[in-house]
């Protein structure tokens, strides 16, 4: 991990509840200053409290804030003023307009440059539109007018909850581009989002919640890297088989994943293995008597957020393969 | 100051600004017309329409319906505004940008009261243009205009007027802010101005100290039958005008320091 006086944001021990309800349990986040940071976890997993803690919305039971290396308490909202931040679905009064509203926001809060306005609505592509009411607008739009009022005072740290929601494809290339762009700037980015795919090609640091608590974090290529592995469904009766084939393989066997649960007379074993050499998982396997009814490979970020959470899987991010009897023999990842 | 003037710029594009301006201009026009069609003919009754429509008597028909009804349309607007802060999340949006949450909402009850000016002094100069319309339909004589007398009292009258009417959307403004909701907090608002004036009836002792009992008793306008009485019509016991207006400027401090306090501590979720 990066040392301490390189983050850009930590929190120690954070813990809420609503009412017996424990949304947080001791959350621990480190996010190095200069990097994308992907923040993820089931539903109800803490992370939107997360969010509204470290703007300021919520207030913690217990743990501490720091936000640009200094501390963030209840009375300190001065803190915010280097931080941008769009939390759950992008505000704006719908009668105003999309430049008024960011007029509106620049009021508040950390001053905002002459002239950053014009140049946010430039970059969100909304310029165009920046006369029209936000009543009229498309969700995407809403959505690319609350990123330019994430970056009106030019922050050091953005934090953003879900920004690809509502986006097309063409916007969410260009969001990407312009997180990608700050965060080579040495801007922080801090992305709490459900969509697993977008974070992979997104972030370079990730961490994982659930049920309150951290449990992963680091580089995203180191932990995919560790994560490369190749699932079979075998039968049970030819499990042991399987076992003693992918061991002579030098395959670590790993937990399930919960992903796809064991269905009657057959079961998933994970290994962990090069997710390249699936092909050649298969080929031991054939050639140890054990034919796979389904077989996946990958070092997809879902594949690890499955382990991690117990969750289930979600369309986004699937791993391609053939554990689908329909799929049977086509290639893996 | 740059919060006042965003709160004040947003208050002037506002619809519910122009609706609640409109609203009360609407109503208090189909009132003189309705007078000057009366007043037109000998039936019985033509009389009293008369007078309402003769200044300067109709000066005070005009500020008591502005301040009467007012208040209500203020107790909507001011709930209005407060409500959708929560309810559209843009204060969420401000708390997240650093903005003080006290110096936010206070900042945007000051651009109510200054609305509130504009929008009673609008109603002002165009309930005069339409009750000098109305008289010269009724074929009354418009002199009264310029009384003196009357001219002398109407900027202390307005200011009453004004405070009260403010009071009033302090109370719907403070109402939505703990209902945390625009829709929630109109309806809570309208529900105790009526309620207020229901209440009356059965206590008038203690309603008289009440919000809107002080906010009508602190403006005498003098008028016969005016439009002051609230919902439930006018407490049938009041306070001295001046005592009224002292408790008009606590029950307004209360309830701007119920909202900073409440925001100040609230949970902003959603």
């Amino acid at each position: 991990m990066t040392s301490p006086g390189a983050l850009a944001l930590a929190t120690r021990g954070l813990r809420k509840s609503y009412g017996s309800r424990l949304a947080l349990d001791g959350l621990d986040l480190s996010v190095p200053s200069g990097v994308v940071y992907g923040f993820l976890g089931p539903n109800g997993a803490g992370k939107t409290t997360t969010m509204r803690l470290l703007t300021g919305l919520l207030h913690p039971d217990a743990g501490s804030i720091e936000l640009l290396g200094r501390p963030f308490t209840r009375g300190d909202r001065r803190r915010l003023f280097e931080v941008g931040a769009l939390v759950e679905s992008p505000s704006f009064y719908p009668y105003l307009s999309g430049r008024a509203n960011l007029q509106a926001l620049a009021a508040d809060g950390a001053s905002v440059p002459k002239g950053r306005i014009e140049e946010l609505l430039e970059l969100v592509g909304l310029h165009e539109r920046a006369r029209d009411k936000v009543s009229g607008y498309s969700l995407g739009m809403k959505q690319r007018l609350g990123i330019a009022g994430a970056l009106l005072s030019d922050p050091k740290l953005l934090l953003l909850d879900e920004p690809a929601n509502g986006l097309d494809p063409a916007g969410i290339v260009a969001m990407r581009e312009t997180l990608r762009h700050l965060a080579a700037s040495g801007k922080t980015v801090f992305v709490s989002s459900h969509l697993l795919a977008e974070v992979q090609v997104l972030a370079d640091v990730i961490g994982i919640v659930a049920r309150g608590k951290l449990v992963r974090e680091g580089p995203l290529a180191t932990l995919l890297t560790d994560q490369g592995v190749v699932r079979v469904r075998v039968a049970r009766t030819e499990a042991e088989g399987a076992r003693a084939a992918l061991a002579r393989l030098g395959a670590v066997e790993a937990g399930a994943t919960g992903s796809q649960p064991d269905a009657g007379a057959e079961q998933w074993l994970t290994v962990h293995v090069e997710p390249t050499r699936a092909a050649e998982v298969n080929r031991a396997l054939a050639e140890a008597g054990v034919y796979a009814s389904g077989l996946e490979s990958g070092t997809e970020l879902e594949l690890l957020f499955l382990e991690l959470t117990g969750g289930e899987a979600s369309s986004e991010g699937r791993m391609q393969g053939i554990g689908d009897p329909a799929a049977q023999g086509e290639g893996t990842k | 100051m740059r919060v006042f003037l965003s709160g004040l710029r947003k208050l002037i594009r506002r619809p519910a600004s122009f609706v609640s301006v409109g609203l009360l201009v609407g109503l208090l026009g189909l009132i003189l017309i309705a007078a000057a069609t009366v007043g037109q003919g000998t039936a019985r009754g033509s009389a009293n329409a008369r007078a309402l429509i003769t200044f300067p008597g109709a000066y005070d028909l005009i500020l008591s319906f502005m301040f009467g009804l007012g208040g209500l349309v203020a107790v909507i607007y001011g709930a209005a505004v407060a409500g959708s802060e929560w309810s559209w999340g843009t204060l969420k949006t401000a708390v997240a940008r650093g903005e003080s949450r006290a110096r936010y909402m206070l900042a945007t009850f000051v651009a109510i009261m200054v609305m509130v000016a504009v929008g009673l002094a609008l109603t002002f100069a165009l309930g005069i243009g339409l009750a000098v319309l109305a008289a010269n339909i009724a074929g009354i004589s418009t002199a009264g205009v310029s009384d003196a007398d009357t001219l002398q009292r109407l900027p202390a009258m307005a200011a009453r007027g004004w405070f009260a009417v403010v009071e009033q959307a302090g109370l719907g403004f403070a109402i939505a802010t703990l209902a945390r909701s625009q829709l929630a907090g109109i309806g809570a608002g309208i529900a105790f101005y009526f309620g207020e004036g229901f209440a009356s009836i059965f206590f008038p002792d203690i309603i008289k100290y009440m919000p809107f009992a002080v906010a009508r008793a602190s403006i005498d306008t003098g008028a016969q039958g005016g439009f002051g009485g609230g919902g439930g019509g006018a407490a049938p016991v009041a306070l001295e005008p001046d005592t009224a207006l002292l408790l008009v400027a606590a029950w307004l401090i209360g309830a701007l320091l119920v909202t900073v306090l409440f925001t100040e501590r609230a949970e902003i979720t959603g």
